[in-house]
């Protein structure tokens, strides 16, 4: 990816919270590190193992190993280790998964920092970017990842970033609208602020051809997706087609609630409360829309997915994801946030012209595949090629003030320090 | 890009995992039912492979039906198991197998049962045999067999002030119209003999039926115990047939297909009637005390 056209073969090792369960973090950075795989040396690090095996394919190429055994009945379980129940200092306090760490992993996460041995080293939440900032020996380029958005953060966390995040390479974020948020309100000289979205792999299964007359949505059964809305959206589109129907897959809290809205609204034999499923490929091959109708989505992978899948979405323009994936009567529709009567439209303008829906789930098959994990792995390694030849100009730097001063010691900070000067000039 | 530094002791690093993965297989249905099975991450040492379906229960290995695997590009393997391939109405585990060595459970791949959505039951005489491939709960691959004949395809239920209404398609009956001609819909309290449950009449028009079912009928004979009432078709001629639906890609219905209950006056006090599909897809109404 240089400029000389061949990608310089780069080690690189991503630092994840938890690489064996099975959130939308670990799906993506497994997508990625595989891609990466291919061209590079990538590792990945989970800071805790709670299984034996990760749930998600991890290829052959990609190594995985974890810094504290959390597996009751394993022969090197750290549970009982006294630092673990002992409350972190370095993690901080505001991260939203701050109860699971300890001095423990402060010092496992410490001592993996200073030894990586590493081109690129990226963290994938907050808290592990705050290690990163702080602890990551010098040499290797820095990469924070923000896969949820600034704007959901509290004001005691945006604080911890800021104060670290400055010692960061590069933030990266999921969508450009948060790429935004970040250069407008945190203060980040010399670093790197990039949107470099998500990654779905093509199904491996033939695309939805829109003729079933079944409209689909999958997600965790919470409050921000706003299922409720889609239900009662779809009491109107039952209204004029009892002839559709309406899958939702997923699992949650919520769950009681839209069982009772759904047997209020009479809707028992058109909205089908459906569990969840792995994979949900073949559930999104099944319908012929898909709906999205949440009130916050970081990024929108159920989107890319459906898409992927061939089906064209109706989604709420809501922050920050959709704007950025769907184009309005193009692969879709987006449709005013909160409302019921939009949703209801959205979805009937497509139920009721079949040429137009089967046009744009083509259009949305073809303009997905810009989220494949080659595509979006390549722009990674676009960015990480190019912050390590600026690392190696900062290393050359370091090199000439070490022999115009003498000590190395004394200079690496020094030479640091100026590097951050010239960065903001 | 490496670093020159002597660098800080590591810390004793955990072993690198090594992911042993289960032979797995995509299955895709046809829209007639048949499925075919493409093996992969499997490459048989030995010759005989195929593909095993055991039933589930304490009889088992006896009726293993085992269907020949050929290669098929990208190093995979393909089981085909037509419609017209017996399969006893039950719960088969799937495994690959091979000569000389211990048979291995299959994990589920991609499930392609577009096909199956929405089918239309085959029309003409004969048993209908539908196949459902799921996951089960431990994440293997197994398949849920019906063989009905005839068959009874439960549809819309519709959950009224005073009754419920099931909507109904007969299949696999020769002459479907003459047989529902003076058929009753009963709701035969589970165990009991045919006849000794509440009755009602279905409307007819061609192979589709609709039929109310009274509560004030239903709660009959309740004597405050809860009560499970299956639901028949009694034609006037010839066996009941049970109420089902199986016609589409759900293996499990209970958890998803679910009705509003309705709470009704009874001569034991207030009861709660509910229809519901049992775990092997029947439609039965379940009659229990209020609150």
């Amino acid at each position: 990816m240089g400029s000389s056209g061949v990608p310089q073969r780069m080690h690189i090792s991503f630092l994840i919270h938890n690489a064996y369960g099975i959130g939308g973090t670990i799906r993506t950075t497994y997508n990625t590190a595989r891609t990466l795989a291919e061209h590079h040396d990538v590792e990945i690090v989970s800071v805790f193992r709670h299984r034996d095996t990760p749930v998600f394919e991890l290829g052959p190429k990609v190594r995985l190993r974890h810094l504290v055994d959390i597996r009751k009945g394993s022969p090197t379980y750290e549970g009982e280790d006294p630092d673990y129940s002992r409350p972190a200092r370095v993690f901080p306090r505001a991260e939203g998964r701050y109860e699971q760490y300890s001095l423990l992993t402060d010092r496992r996460i410490a001592e993996h920092l200073r030894g990586v041995e590493a081109d690129v080293v990226v963290g994938t939440r907050p808290g592990i970017n705050v290690h990163l900032a702080r602890e990551a020996r010098r040499g290797p380029v820095r990469v924070g990842q923000e896969h949820l958005t600034l704007s959901t953060h509290s004001g005691r966390l945006k604080l911890a970033l800021r104060a670290a995040y400055p010692r960061l390479d590069a933030v990266t974020t999921v969508t450009e609208a948060d790429a935004e948020s970040y250069r407008r309100e945190m203060r980040l000289p010399g670093v790197r602020v990039e949107a470099v979205p998500n990654s779905v792999p093509k199904p491996e299964l033939e695309p939805a051809d829109g003729t079933g007359k079944w409209v689909v949505a999958a997600g965790r059964l919470a409050p921000v997706k706003r299922y409720d809305l889609l239900i009662k959206a779809f009491q109107r589109v039952v209204a004029e087609r009892p002839d559709w129907r309406l899958r939702i897959y997923g699992a949650g809290g919520q769950h009681a609630k839209l069982r009772a809205l759904i047997d209020r609204l009479g809707l028992y034999n058109h909205v089908y409360l459906m569990g969840p499923a792995n994979p949900l490929e073949p559930e999104w091959a099944k319908g012929s829309i898909a709906a999205v109708t949440s009130s916050l989505e970081s990024f929108g992978m159920t989107i890319v997915e459906a898409q992927r899948c061939g089906l064209p979405v109706v989604a709420t323009d809501c922050p920050h994801g959709p704007a950025e994936i769907i184009e309005d009567g193009v692969d879709g529709r987006l449709v005013k946030s909160g409302d019921v009567g939009a949703i209801a439209r959205g979805l009937l303008d497509l139920i009721n012209d079949d040429e137009l829906r089967q046009r744009m789930g083509r259009q949305a098959l073809e303009r997905s595949a810009r989220f494949d994990p080659a595509n979006v792995a390549g722009r990674y390694e676009a960015l990480f090629a190019d912050l390590a030849r600026r690392g190696g100009l900062r290393g050359a730097l370091h090199r000439t003030r070490g022999t115009l001063l003498g000590g190395v010691l004394a200079t690496k900070d020094v030479g640091r320090s100026l590097m951050r000067k010239t960065e903001t000039a | 890009m490496t670093a020159t530094a002597v660098q800080p002791a590591a810390p004793e690093e955990s072993p690198t995992v090594t992911v042993t993965v289960p032979p797995r297989a995509h299955c895709v249905a046809d829209p007639a039912g048949t499925l075919t099975f493409d093996v992969f991450d499997w490459r048989p040492a030995g010759a005989g492979a195929g593909l095993l379906l055991t039933p589930r229960g304490p009889e088992g290995a006896a009726d293993t039906l085992r269907l020949p695997l050929a290669p098929i590009a990208g190093e995979r393997l393909r089981a085909v198991l037509t419609v017209e391939t017996p399969l006893p109405e039950g719960r088969w585990d799937v495994y690959v197998a091979e000569d000389g060595a211990q048979p291995r459970r299959l994990s589920p791949g991609n499930h392609d049962l577009r096909a199956l959505v929405d089918r239309e039951p085959p029309s003409g005489a004969g048993p209908l045999a539908v196949r459902i491939p799921y996951a089960t709960k431990y994440g293997n691959l197994s398949v849920r067999s019906w063989v009905r004949a005839p068959h009874v395809e439960a549809g819309d239920i519709r959950v009224g002030a005073e009754e419920l209404t099931v909507h109904g398609r007969l299949a696999g009956a020769e002459h479907p119209a003459d047989l529902l001609a003076g058929a009753v819909l009963e709701a035969r309290p589970r165990g009991a003999e045919p006849g000794t449950g509440p009755t009602a009449k279905p409307t007819t028009e061609g192979a589709a039926f609709s039929c109310a079912l009274r509560y004030a009928d239903l709660v009959r004979d309740w004597a405050g115990e809860r009560l499970l009432l299956d639901l028949w078709l009694r034609p006037a001629d010839g066996a009941p047939v049970r109420l089902a639906r199986i016609l589409d890609d759900v293996p499990d219905k209970k958890e998803i297909f679910v009705y509003p209950a309705r709470e009704v006056a009874a001569p034991h006090g207030a009861a709660r009637v509910v229809a519901y599909y049992t775990v092997d897809n029947d439609l039965s109404v379940r009659v229990e005390r209020a609150g």
